[in-house]
């Protein structure tokens, strides 16, 4: 009791010196809070962020695996790859089955000729705008690079997609695209019916309840009759698809016809019952005239615990060694990531800093002080004080110290660290987006999504992939019990740190020397 | 010699503890292998005045250094109730069996006089009731009055400070009085109450009392006195 009651009796009496050491930690502490709210705000908006995710994911084929099995084996990689196709959708459905797995649906996309009146919407100079130019070679599917099976066909003018559910169509779960006039057409049936945008309505002067006749791209004659039941507009129309390229009309958000996903595989098994095939003789390929067409299945999970457990699950279940599994929604939202993790790594050296050379201040300070008392330190061992209560009471005293410090410096950290990590934050975003608008003009693509946004791979409703990321860029209430605490261990941390010189000091201290140098 | 009042030794017949022993001992400082204190045998008793004198650099303040358990023998023993003193614990033994007032005093200079004796008594761990109340009552035993009491050590003269360290080494009732040149500082009538202090210890509340001394007259005052002699 008496060794606190003279710690603080010794910390009245060097006022200015305990004020200037508490300036030293609770500048300490500001930084220390700012640090860890920001590191704990980042691992919370990680965790949170995941659980609260319905995630996503695609089964899709591992090109960069057979690359490097080519490679390896030294066969020859384009043979190899041609072994291989994305899985079929009766292949999908078996993984659905999965306990992990909360719902899948599926799209399937193909490319289709304008026919007869119909002309398609085209902006872009550089294409194509006769859509009777079927012959085009330069044409291809508009599958975001993904080859669809069965060999080369040709491009037609529109994207038509069929939708298997309604959770499938993100663009209008998300706003982007709003029916205008008529109604959606019914997912589980197959009666060929669509829906079409709006600039291509008022192009071609379409109404709801107007037939269009659509024709497969390779072959004139082969026609298919859709009836319009409604007609949406797509709030991204008027931009040039983001990145200022387009490469055929098919690719134009005005050109994209939506029906259900049993109206266009109705539509694809017509087209290949009816199809023509011929193998070339050099390359010893077959080609059809049938439609072409991609299937894309979507897993969704209720959390990202279930999406990692799938993974595993898929292998059991005989998903093949050379497909895998990803999902844009956990890619999108550990990019959205990246500036918060940047920040915490950068808070993270900048604490370290701060600790070594706030210790290193203290522990100065420290040897003065008991230099100082080096007196003191001899009479009260002198007079019966053991060496290891001396210390206790300069340890106390410097412990007292701190703790106020850090009780101030805990109370303005918490005022200022919200407003300066959303500071930081947004310095950190605006340099984010800078690079990879960089990037972007480096690939020739324009400045696009110049606020909150950047590239991703989110799917949209019509299989293509867009490239969006919403950052995180604002932190909320971030002190919690854990900052707390932690603050208080870099408290102790420091006590120990600046306090053991002096606790060496005094355990090095005779006091009859101390005594008779004095004398 | 007029002291302020005369005290007689009363032995009642009774056998006289010793207190402290000193056996063969034998001190040199750890730079030079000279001896300052060379196989010295001698017997403290309580309820006895002693005065150990000697020529500057006999060794009088080593010696007090060693009996006052801040230092170890080179050789020999000092024992305390049958225990060397360097085998318990030395904080222990200054902090409850001996009181030390030193030359120089050594007193905290950031403390009050009253603080200086409280902190020796916390420091003892004897259970001391009222602290405060006491350390007042000592000091005013040596002339410190209230006023005096509550001011820090700088503010006080030399005989007060002096006077100060007198009643810091009674505080916490120890058995051994060890004082070096405790009246260097005080004028002579001052120095005769501390003398008469120190006799009314000795006699009546049985202490050994040793007292490093150049004075002939505090010598004189003294029950037995012990002559160090410098060895070269």
């Amino acid at each position: 009791m008496y060794i606190l009651k003279n710690a603080l009796k010794s910390i009245s009496r060097s006022k200015g010196r305990n004020i200037l050491i508490g300036i030293i930690v609770v500048v300490i502490s500001i930084s220390s809070c700012i640090t860890l709210s920001i590191k704990n705000a980042a691992a919370k908006a990680e965790e949170q962020g995941l659980e609260s995710l319905s995630i996503t994911a695609q089964i899709s084929l591992d090109r960069q695996k057979i690359m490097k099995k080519a490679q390896t084996d030294g066969t020859d990689m384009r043979e190899l790859m041609g072994n291989y196709s994305e899985l079929p959708i009766n292949e999908l459905k078996k993984f659905a089955a999965s306990d992990y797995v909360k719902d899948f649906y599926y799209t399937m996309t193909s490319s289709i000729d304008a026919n007869g009146d119909l002309k398609p919407v085209n902006t872009n100079t550089s294409s194509s705008t006769n859509s009777n130019n079927n012959n085009n070679s330069n044409r291809q599917f508009p599958n975001n690079g993904r080859e669809i099976p069965g060999g080369m066909g040709n491009q037609g003018d529109f994207t038509i997609t069929g939708y298997s559910s309604e959770d499938a169509m993100t663009n209008f779960i998300n706003g982007t695209c709003k029916i205008t006039d008529g109604e959606m057409f019914d997912v589980n049936k197959s009666d060929m019916v669509c829906i079409v945008n709006d600039d291509l309505a008022t192009f071609n002067g379409l109404k709801v309840g107007d037939k269009i006749t659509l024709a497969n791209p390779n072959v004139d004659t082969e026609t298919y009759e859709y009836t319009i039941v409604g007609i949406y507009k797509n709030s991204n129309s008027d931009s040039t698809n983001n990145n200022g390229m387009r490469f055929s009309t098919a690719m134009d958000p005005a050109n994209q016809i939506y029906t259900s996903y049993n109206t266009l595989k109705s539509v694809i098994d017509k087209s290949a019952a009816s199809a023509t095939t011929e193998t070339d003789k050099e390359t010893g390929r077959t080609n059809t005239t049938a439609l072409r067409n991609q299937v894309l299945g979507t897993y969704v999970f209720p959390d990202i615990a279930s999406y990692e457990a799938f993974k595993t699950n898929a292998k059991i279940m005989g998903l093949p060694e050379y497909y895998t599994i990803n999902s844009t929604d956990v890619t999108n939202y550990e990019q959205s990531l990246v500036p918060l993790k940047n920040l915490s790594s950068f808070a993270t050296y900048f604490l370290l800093i701060v600790l070594a050379v706030g210790g290193m201040i203290l522990i100065v300070f420290n040897i003065f002080n008991i230099r100082e008392r080096k007196y003191e330190v001899g009479v009260l061992t002198a007079i019966g004080m053991k060496k290891g209560k001396v210390a206790i009471q300069f340890v106390t005293e410097i412990f007292l110290v701190t703790l106020i410090a850090i009780i101030i410096g805990t109370s303005a950290g918490a005022i200022v660290s919200v407003p300066t990590a959303n500071k930081l934050l947004d310095s950190q975003v605006a340099a984010q987006q800078v690079q990879l608008q960089q990037q972007d003009r480096n690939f020739g693509r324009a400045s696009f999504n110049n606020q909150q946004e950047s590239r991703s791979n989110g799917v949209m409703p019509n299989g293509f992939r867009n490239q969006t990321i919403s950052y995180i860029n604002h932190v909320d209430a971030i002190i919690d019990i854990k900052v707390v605490g932690e603050l208080l261990g870099i408290g102790i941390l420091l006590t120990i740190i600046s306090s053991s010189v002096a606790v060496i000091f005094v355990l090095r201290y005779e006091p009859l020397k101390i005594l008779s140098e004095r004398a | 010699m007029n002291h302020s009042k005369s005290y007689q030794r009363e032995h009642k017949g009774a056998t006289i503890m010793s207190i402290l022993k000193l056996e063969n001992l034998t001190y040199s400082y750890d730079s030079s292998k000279t001896k300052v204190l060379n196989d010295i045998t001698y017997e403290f008793e309580k309820g006895k005045v002693y005065a150990i004198v000697g020529k500057s650099g006999a060794g009088k303040t080593t010696l007090l250094s060693l009996l006052s358990g801040l230092t170890t023998p080179t050789s020999g023993k000092i024992m305390f109730d049958n225990k060397d003193i360097s085998k318990i614990d030395r904080y222990k033994y200054r902090s409850q069996c001996v009181g030390v007032i030193f030359q120089s005093f050594n007193l905290l200079p950031h403390l009050t006089a009253v603080e200086n004796v409280v902190l020796s008594m916390d420091i003892s761990h004897k259970k001391i009731k009222h602290k405060k109340e006491n350390a007042l009552s000592l000091l005013s035993k040596v002339e410190i009055d209230e006023n005096k009491a509550k001011r820090r050590i700088l503010k006080l003269s030399g005989g007060e400070q002096q006077r100060v360290a007198i009643a810091r080494a009674l505080s916490y009732n120890p058995d051994i009085i060890l004082a070096d040149e405790p009246t260097g500082n005080l004028d002579l009538e001052t120095q005769d109450e501390v003398i008469s202090i120190f006799k009314k210890l000795a006699y009546e509340e049985s202490k050994c009392v040793i007292i490093v001394t150049h004075s002939p007259t505090v010598a004189e005052s003294a029950d037995e006195r012990y002559l160090l002699s410098s060895i070269n």
